[in-house]
This record gives structure tokens, sequence and C-alpha cells, in this order.
């Protein structure tokens, strides 16, 4: 909200500089976003008195004119056509700063210049130069019996403010008005509060000539007053110069009063043409259908049933609390009018106003809660400024239904309690004293306690805790001192989630991948490449269908990043990502029917080796991502337990016993093609979830002694059909051979003619260790026995001599 | 020693070479059976008797210099410090690079909030992106139809008109993890709760439609708003510099009464201004009461901060997407 200084210190008188001010206003938790001058003093600008002009050698458009500014006459290039010798005007001397906004935010100074080869000493301005309006036809001419060298500011009545930008909590609609600052203020500072005058108000519950009718629980209070033979005119110049330093625009005499009240005391109000109704029975009410009612801003609106309306009878005239109606609208011939000051439930404003998607000032109030005691003065405290800017007459009293009333709240703020949530030592006379000025009725103490009545303005203190608040915020958090005992004694130990975590991140390091955050929303389309449509979940408002989509996996947001940079250039592609994935599934973690667990991904791509002249260029293989993944369950320790199942020619699974980790897999060239990748892309992604269930069952480490015997090598080679898989052969090796084989490898791989069509041949490498002795050939001869039978059995494997 | 020899071995001390050729025309001169150590030799016969042992140990002498000077010049080669090497002994070659590993700036960011939250004892939990109404909003004191519910734009994953089942959003904010720890965990309760959230927002430089937050909580019989400001004072210190410049001043947030937020003073091209880096609070009791925590026992204090906004003001990022474009010339920036 735009505060106006000048405004404020109507209520309150304030001894304190600009910054003092708006850091007080930040302390007191009504925040500073921003100081703006409104108006200038037009400092160096005065009166000048045309001796001659000449036309411009080099500009047909332009003028030197010689200027008398009394202590000298300078040179000042014009365009203006109606410039001539003998006007008195206004002129910018040099170094003086006129109201017009440059690009950059500053205001306009002026300078020593050269138009087209003639030198200028100031400006001759034009009215709306000088922020006098918005006439640019020409320079200003001044009534020549001006004083020659007279501040322009002496002239004419310079309306200068400085307006204050403050962001105004949810909880604070005490605070959308001058008023409310000012009490704030009051309070903080110690200063008194004064309040404008309002002529005595009479209720009563009937009118002559309109009635109020209020069939809606939505609305509390609906306040109306008639006021007749009024002459709509433009608002005198303080009123429009108060509006517009708030950045309101001026409109006429009973709108611009309407609104002047509403940044006064927080109450919205409202005027209609009372000419313009037809059976001037006002009700407020909902209809249970959708209604099209056009509002003030020409917009015809589609309103959904239970939106509440102010009618004429049954016509609606206006959106409770938000807009009026185009139709009741006041016009230049408008001569009656009637005013409405409401309470309206905050709840179905703020519904209204969002489905219509407009906040107006009115709404932001009510949708806020405004004092629902406020209704009857702020419709006499428009009245009185009506009567006396509008001329007319005013009904005897309002007309105030009122079928929900909104009773004080009373509060008891124990010291002990606020101590103890503050860190404080305050008493009761302490805190009685800080909370002077915000209104509160003192209505007892004791030595512990004091009880407040609650003013109907400050919804937000329901509770104990909310006069604490309080208590805290005028007292100032900056003040209240450090605590004088050691709080942090017993640590927290880490979560073994969080450490497991934290090593992932830390080995995705260390395997010398760059690690990657990427978006967890992704379309419908791009989701449709990893799983099937049943299991995508997606968002039901999203910002646009691109993003619609929960990612079911991170190698979309990998593949992503991986095109991303090979249409820059990159050529080495080495990421991991840690991230959460979600997927439609019976398996719940959360809540019914989702599946949110977290991922690991390793990706590579491209080119491992990049052209150097030790070496060929190398682009990444399947084996690289092997290798990494190996290395990494290596380190989480669970390496030897891991089995690798291939799932497809492209793809290998890894579950420790019955638990699936994940997979590595080469990713197929359709779903290249589809990320525009042309390199080979190898993606492995687990789950960290999975991990850490197989990782919790592990026992826990102790060492094993080095072995103190040489190990046994063994090399033999196996001849078996091509479509016989080395990992299937290396698992029954491992399993046929015994405790003693601690490694195998694969040595060599070979197909050729030598061995025959369809046939490879694979060499393997067997170690084998005895903690009891050194092993010989006798040993492992019959080992190697048992394993080349069973490679047989399974495999046809024939032993390669 | 004869000067004839004395001269050879002058001869031979004085001789260098600059590559094989001449290490060659060098054994051959001095060396080889035709050359001129060899053909001294022959001199022997011409010597008187009395000096023949005298000349034969020159001889001798002269013998082993001319070898161990032909040593000496092929040493010269075989370590290299001659011109004559290959194009590929040149160890100025550039060496081909290794990858370098590194965390993404927003997990260094957090990694460091995290150092500093370690050493005031915190422990760290988290929950679920995809988050139920009670968790996200209503357990947090977001009434229905509460305007505090606009400020967090919300993504929407279930709508629901049954109150027994639940809208379902994409958590706002790290707090509903907080509900969750109080749900399963009686206090004293000392944890963070870092995690990606969602707003529904419009993408600029300023904004994201997704965001990461640190959450701080800590329950206990007696804490209190001057031990959240010794605490957040004492993060500012260790996260910015001893000497940094704050500031406390009242905020709102739902779930915490009262609430504080914290700005520091921020210099970057010689302007300085005060900068907003994190909101806190005292827990609400409504809070504690909906996560089955007694207010009148126990109180708390929880905070939270956007970890790109501390990210971006500490390293002058002028674009949050940035951080989710991967571009390696980003990412090689912060190893």
């Amino acid at each position: 909200m735009n505060l106006s200084h000048n405004w404020l210190q109507e209520y309150i008188d304030l001894d304190l500089s600009i910054e003092d001010l708006t850091e007080k206003l930040t302390l007191i938790g009504l925040e500073v976003e921003g100081v703006e001058e409104f108006g200038s003093k037009l400092e160096g600008v005065i009166v000048g008195k045309v001796l001659e002009t000449i036309q411009h050698p080099n500009a047909d458009r332009l003028k030197v004119c010689q200027v008398d500014l009394g202590t000298e006459t300078v040179q000042i290039v014009c365009g203006a056509k109606n410039v001539a010798a003998g006007q008195k005007v206004p002129v910018a001397t040099v170094g003086s700063t006129l109201p017009i906004k440059l690009d950059d935010g500053s205001l306009l100074t002026l300078r020593k210049a050269k138009l087209r080869g003639e030198e200028s000493h100031g400006m001759i301005c034009a009215a709306d130069e000088l922020g006098l309006g918005s006439d640019h036809s020409g320079i200003l001419v001044l009534d020549e019996n001006l004083e020659v060298g007279t501040p322009i500011s002496e002239v004419f009545d310079m309306y200068q403010d400085t307006i204050i930008e403050i962001a105004i909590t949810p909880n604070r609609p005490d605070a959308t008005c001058h008023l409310g600052v000012a009490r704030d203020l009051s309070a903080a500072l110690n200063l008194p509060l004064k309040k404008p005058a309002v002529s005595e108000i009479t209720q009563t519950s009937k009118a002559d000539d309109y009635s109020i009718t209020i069939e809606s629980k939505n609305c509390h209070r609906y306040v109306g007053k008639l006021i007749r033979n009024i002459k709509i005119e433009e608002s005198p110049e303080w009123l429009q110069n108060k509006l517009k330093a708030i950045g309101l625009r001026p409109v006429n005499n009973i709108v611009d009063i309407t609104n002047y009240v509403m940044y006064e005391l927080g109450q919205p109000l409202h005027a209609f043409d009372f000419d313009n109704f037809k059976t001037a029975n006002i009700t407020v009410k909902e209809f249970d259908k959708e209604v099209e009612f056009e509002t003030l801003d020409h917009l015809k609106r589609k309103c959904a049933p239970g939106t509440l309306f102010i009618c004429d009878g049954e016509t609606p005239v206006a959106i409770a609390g938000i807009m009026g109606g185009l139709h009741s609208e006041v016009s230049d011939k408008t001569t009656n009018i009637l005013l409405e000051s409401a309470y309206f439930d905050p709840g179905t404003i703020r519904k209204t106003a969002k489905l219509q998607t407009l906040q107006t000032d009115a709404s932001y109030r009510f949708e806020r809660g405004i004092d629902p005691n406020m209704q009857a003065v702020a419709a006499q405290r428009a009245a009185d400024l009506i009567m006396e800017i509008c001329g007319g007459e005013a009904q005897d009293g309002v007309l105030d239904v009122h079928p929900i009333k909104t009773n004080s709240r009373t509060l008891t703020l124990r010291m002990s309690y606020l101590n103890r949530l503050l860190g404080t030592s305050f008493d009761v006379a302490q805190t009685i004293q800080i909370l002077e000025g915000l209104e509160l009725k003192l209505i007892s103490q004791t030595t512990d306690t004091v009880t407040y009545e609650i003013p109907t303005f400050r919804p937000d203190l329901e509770r104990e805790v909310d006069l604490i608040e309080e208590v805290g915020r005028l007292y100032d958090y900056n003040k209240i001192e450090s605590p004088n005992h050691g709080i942090y004694v017993s640590t927290e130990p880490l979560t073994d989630w969080e450490l497991l975590v934290s090593l992932i991140r830390e080995m995705g390091v260390q395997l010398a991948c760059r690690e990657i955050y990427t978006n967890s929303l992704i379309s419908e389309k791009e989701a449709l490449n990893f799983v099937s449509k049943e299991q995508i979940i997606e968002t039901l408002n999203p910002l646009n269908k691109d993003m619609s989509m929960m990612r079911p996996t991170l190698a979309h947001g990998f593949l992503k990043a991986a095109s991303y940079n090979f249409n820059r250039s990159a050529q080495n592609i080495r990421f991991f990502e840690v991230g959460n994935v979600f997927e439609r599934s019976e398996q719940s973690t959360f809540h019914e029917g989702i599946k949110e667990e977290t991922h690991v991904l390793f990706g590579l791509s491209g080119l491992k080796q990049i052209e150097h002249w030790s070496s060929k260029p190398i682009a990444y293989s399947i084996f690289d991502l092997k290798a990494l993944v190996e290395s990494f369950f290596t380190k989480l320790g669970i390496l030897q337990s891991v089995a690798v199942e291939l799932l497809d020619d492209n793809t290998l699974q890894y579950s420790f016993k019955k638990t699936i980790l994940g997979t590595v897999s080469e990713i197929s060239s359709s779903l290249k093609k589809v990320y525009d990748i042309d390199h080979n892309v190898f993606v492995a992604e687990f789950n960290i979830n999975a991990i850490q269930k197989v990782q919790k069952n592990r026992p826990a480490f102790k060492f094993t002694p080095v072995p103190k015997f040489p190990a046994f090598e063994f090399d033999f080679a196996v001849v078996v059909n091509q479509d016989v898989d080395a990992g299937s052969m290396m698992k029954v090796i491992k399993n046929k051979a015994g405790n003693t084989l601690k490694n195998i490898d694969i040595f060599d791989v070979y197909e050729g003619k030598s061995i025959g069509e369809g046939s490879k041949s694979i060499a393997f490498r067997l170690n084998f260790i005895d903690p009891n002795k050194t092993l010989n050939v006798k040993d492992v001869e019959p080992i190697i026995q048992r394993v080349l039978k069973t490679l047989e059995k399974q495999f046809s494997a024939k032993l390669r001599s | 020693m004869p000067d004839d020899i004395k001269a050879l071995l002058q001869e031979i001390a004085d001789f260098s070479v600059t590559n094989a050729s001449e290490l060659e025309n060098f054994r051959l001169e001095f060396i080889s059976k035709n050359g001129k150590v060899q053909s001294m030799f022959k001199k022997m016969g011409s010597i008187p008797k009395e000096e023949k042992a005298a000349f034969g140990k020159s001889m001798n002498d002269l013998k082993n210099a001319a070898q161990s000077r032909f040593e000496e010049l092929k040493a010269q080669f075989d370590t290299g410090s001659t011109n004559n090497k290959t194009a590929l002994d040149d160890i100025t070659l550039s060496a081909p690079t290794l990858p370098v590993g590194s965390l993404h700036p927003l997990t260094q960011t957090l990694e460091e909030m995290k150092k500093i939250f370690y050493r005031l004892g915190f422990t760290i939990s988290d929950g679920p992106e995809i988050e139920d109404d009670f968790h996200n909003f209503t357990a947090l004191n977001f009434p229905p139809n509460h305007p505090a519910r606009d400020e967090q734009d919300t993504f929407f994953v279930r709508k629901s008109d049954d109150p027994a089942v639940g809208d379902l959003v994409l958590r706002t904010h790290t707090s509903p993890v907080q509900i969750r720890l109080m749900e399963k965990q009686k206090p004293p309760i000392r944890a963070i709760m870092p995690g990606r959230v969602y707003r529904n927002e419009a993408v600029s430089a300023k904004s994201y439609f997704l965001f990461h937050q640190v959450e701080a909580l800590y329950i206990d019989k007696n804490v209190s708003v001057a031990d959240l400001k010794e605490t957040l004072i004492t993060f500012a210190k260790l996260m910015f510099g001893n000497d940094v410049k704050y500031r406390l001043r009242p905020g709102f947030f739902p779930f915490t009464e009262p609430s504080l937020e914290m700005d520091i003073w921020w210099e970057a091209n010689g302007k300085g201004r005060w900068l907003e880096i994190l909101g806190s609070g005292m827990v609400d009791p409504n809070v504690l009461i909906a996560s089955g925590v007694d207010p009148e026992e126990y109180t708390g204090f929880a905070w939270g901060m956007g970890v790109e906004r501390i990210a971006i003001v500490r390293h002058e990022i002028d674009d949050i997407r940035t951080f989710y474009e991967n571009d390696i010339r980003f990412l090689e920036q912060f190893n």
C-alpha cells in the first residue's frame, strides 16, 4: 500500500527523518518496499523574460532566445512554436531538476548543452514539464506582471509529498489505511494519535425512501446513507493531490471521497446513483444459478452460483465487496446518491475475487477482514465530506442493518508465558507500557497477568500468543538480549538416510561426474517415453503443458541436459543427479496410490577421450558405465552381493537378493532421436530407498586378515555358442568354484573361423587363495574340472586347448 | 707425462658432441682400433726402457679417459639432455584431461548450511514432495480460504470435495516435514529439513516454479525468541562472516507466532541494501496442537530460507534459471 507522508502527519506529529520513519515502519512489521518523491518544489525554476528570439541557423524548428533571468541574461534554444519576445516564461536553469522521469527512473537534471551548434543555458518549460497538468502544446506563458527571477514555486502552489510503499502482511487489515498506520506508529513512538472528527451518528433501522434487507449470512452488516441534491464536479485540489500522490486517479468528487475515506479509515465505500434504482429495496443475497453481470470496468462477467450480490429488489447492482455495476455508476448527471458501508465475510469475498481474478482496493480490504464496527462511522465521515464538498442534504442518521454482531474479545496475557516465549523478563507495568497506544482496553491486572478487551479492528489478536507478538514487535526484537545459557548441549545424531544420500553425492564427485539439478515437472509426451499413461502423476493446474507431469525417472532430465550441452559443443558428458521420482502405484510410499522415491542417476555420453596427440578419440561404452557402477557398489560395500541380470540386449538389472536396485542401460536409437542426440548414451539409475533397505541388513563391518599365502592363478578358455552370455557363465563359475575363489575376470574374447561359425571363445582368469596354505595346481585342478563339467552341461561349453 | 699424450688428453676433454653421429665420430677418432689412442700405443716401441713404465701408465690413463669421456657423452643422449630425442619426448606437450566431478552450486550452498547446523547439534529430516493438504496447509495453521494461501500459489495433484479424501499438492514449502517429524518424535526435536518445493508462478529471471528450501525446527521445554535470535545470528555469522550486519523485523507466517524475518546488509558494486535472507518465528500453538505437542509444556522455533536465494547472492548469479540448465560451462565454475 502507498502511504502519503503528508496524510500520515494529519494523525500523528512525526518528528523523524524519512529514513528513520521507514526504518521504524519496517521494524514494527510494516515493511517498507520503496520510497518515492511526489511532485517537486522546482528549485532553480524561475520566471524569465524573453528578450528576443531569432531563427536557429541550422534548424527550422528551433529558435535561439535571449532570456533575462534578473541576475543575468542567458541564451536558450527553444523548440516551442509559441515562444515570442516580451513573454514572461518559466525557465529551468542549469542544474535544476524537473519532474520528468528518464528511462533509468531518475529525474531530468538540466545541463549546459549545444543544440545544433548553438549554446543553450537551460530550458523554457511547458506546463507538463513542471508537473502542472498535461499541457504540452507549447511553453507556459506566465502573467506579464510577475517579477523576473521569482521562483516558480511562489507562482504556483506546488504539491509535494513523500510516498512510502509498505507491504502489509495478511494478518494486519488494520494497517490498510493511514489512520491504522498512524496508530501503530503512535504505539511504537509513544506519540498521541489525532483521529479525524466525525459528526455525531444516529442509527435508525428504517428509512423513508429505501430499505435494506440482508438475506445472506455472509453480509454481517450493511449501512446506508442517502444524500440528495449533490453536485458532481471535479474534486478540490487538496483532495486530488492526496489521491494522486498515493497513485489513485481522481474521478469525481463523490468517487474521490469514497476512496479518500477508504484510505483514511480502511472501510471500503460504494456510492450508487440513487435514481437508477427501480425499487430502492436494497437486498444483499446470493443466487443459486450463474448470473451475468456487467461491472464498472465494462466487463460482462459470469458469476458463479453463490456469488454475493447487492440487488435493487431482485436485480444485481454490485458484486458485494468487489466492484459495482455499470448501470448504477455515479455519473456527471447524478444528483442523489446512496452510500454503502458494509461488512462482508472475508472468505466469501476472497473466493469471488479469485474466481473473477479481480482484486480491487475494496476486495483487498474485505478479504483481510475490516473492522466490523467501522461501517456507521465511515458512512458518516463520507457524508460529512460530501456535504462539505458536493453540497446536498443527507438523510438523518444512517440506516444500519446489523444482523451479525461482532463482540470484542477479551484476552489475558500471563507474564510467565510472555517471558518464556520471548526470553525476556517484563513485568505487568512494562508490558502495559509497551502495548500503550494500540487502543487495547485494559480490563484488569494482577501481578502476573494483564487482561485486555481487544478492539474489533484487530481480528488478528485472537489468542494470548498474538498479544505476545505485539509486545515483541513494539519492543523491537533487535533489543531482546541473548540468552545467558548455552542452548545446544546434546547433539542429535544424523540419520542413516542422510548419511547414505550424502555418501552417494560424494561418490558422484569421486567418480568424476558433475552433479545436475533437473526439472521434476515434464510433459506427458516426455513421461510416456519411460512409463505408461496409468503410471504418470499429473498436476491439475500446470503452468503449461510442457511442465504438467511429475517425472517418473531421472533419465529424462539427464537426456535433456546432455542434448542441451551437445548443442553447445560439449563433447564429454559425465553427470549424476540425486532426486525424487514419482509414479502411480499400489506400492504407496506416503500417500495412497502414489510412489515417491529418491533415485540416483549416473549418465555418460560422448567422448571419454577427445582427440589428442596421445590417443585417438574414444567414445564411452557401456563398460565405462559398468565400471563406474561397480566402483559405486564397492563404495557402498555391497558389490559382492549385487547380482546382475540381463533384462534385454541393452539393459542390465542390478539387485540385492530379491530387492531390485536399478538398471544400467544403453539408450535406444529411437529414444536418442527424441532428444536429438547423436552420441551413444549410457544411463544407470538406482533407487536409493532400495539401497538403504539392503544396506540396513548388512552385518557390521569387520576386517579380514590380509592373506599370508600367495594367490594361485588359473587361466582357461571355453568355446560356446554365440548366444550364451558371459555373465551367466561367470555366475556358474562363482557358484561351483567354492570359497577359495577370490576373483574372476575375462581376459580375452575371440570369434573367428578357426573356432567355427556361430561360436565364440571366452577366456577366464581365476584367482584362488587359501588363508591356511599355499595352493598349487593339484589343489585347483579338481575345482577347474568341476567348473568345466558344469559349463559343459549348462552351456555346451568346450574347453579350448 | 709426454706432451703428445697431454695434448691428446686435452683434445678428448674438449671434444663435444651434439648428436649421435658426432658421438660415433668421437668413437672412431679416439677409441676404435685405428683411433688416436691405439696409434699412440704404437709409439711404445720407440720409448727408452727406463721410461716405458711411466709411459705405459700414462697410456692407460689416456685410454680410461677416452672411454669415460665416451660414456659421459653417450649418457648425455641417454638422459635426453641433448637435442637427440623424438617429438613425443617433449614433456611440455599437453596432457590428456581427466574428468573432474563436482557438486551442483545449490548442493554446495546447502552443504555449507548443513555444516553450520550440524555444529549447532541439529540433525536432518525429510518428507515427500507430493504432500497432502493437512501437512502442507491445515496443520500449519493455514485456515481454508485464508489470504495466506494465496501467497503460495499451489500446484494440485488431487482436488477433492470429500473431507475424508484431502487435496494433494506439490508442497509449497518444507514446513510439512516439521509436522511429520513432530508426529513421529517426541520433543526435544532439533532438525533441519532441506528439500525441493514448488510454486505455481510464472518463470522469470527472478522466479522459478520449483526451488529449494531449508527449514529448521527446535522444540523443547523453554525455547524462546532470545534463543531463536541467538541461533539466527550465529548462523548469519558462520554463513556470511563474523562482521555481517543484520536486523530482525516482524513478519507474518501462519505457522509461527510471533514471526520474524532477518535481513542482512549486502553490498555489491558499491551499493548496499537490506536483503531478506530468512523467515522465522516461534512455532504457533495451533501447529503444536495439530502435531500432538502440548504448547503449555513445549515451545519451539522454526525458520526457513531459500537455497537459491542464498546461492544467487553469494555468487552474484543474475538468473535463477541458470541452476536448472545444467550447462557444463556453468557447472565447471563450481569445482
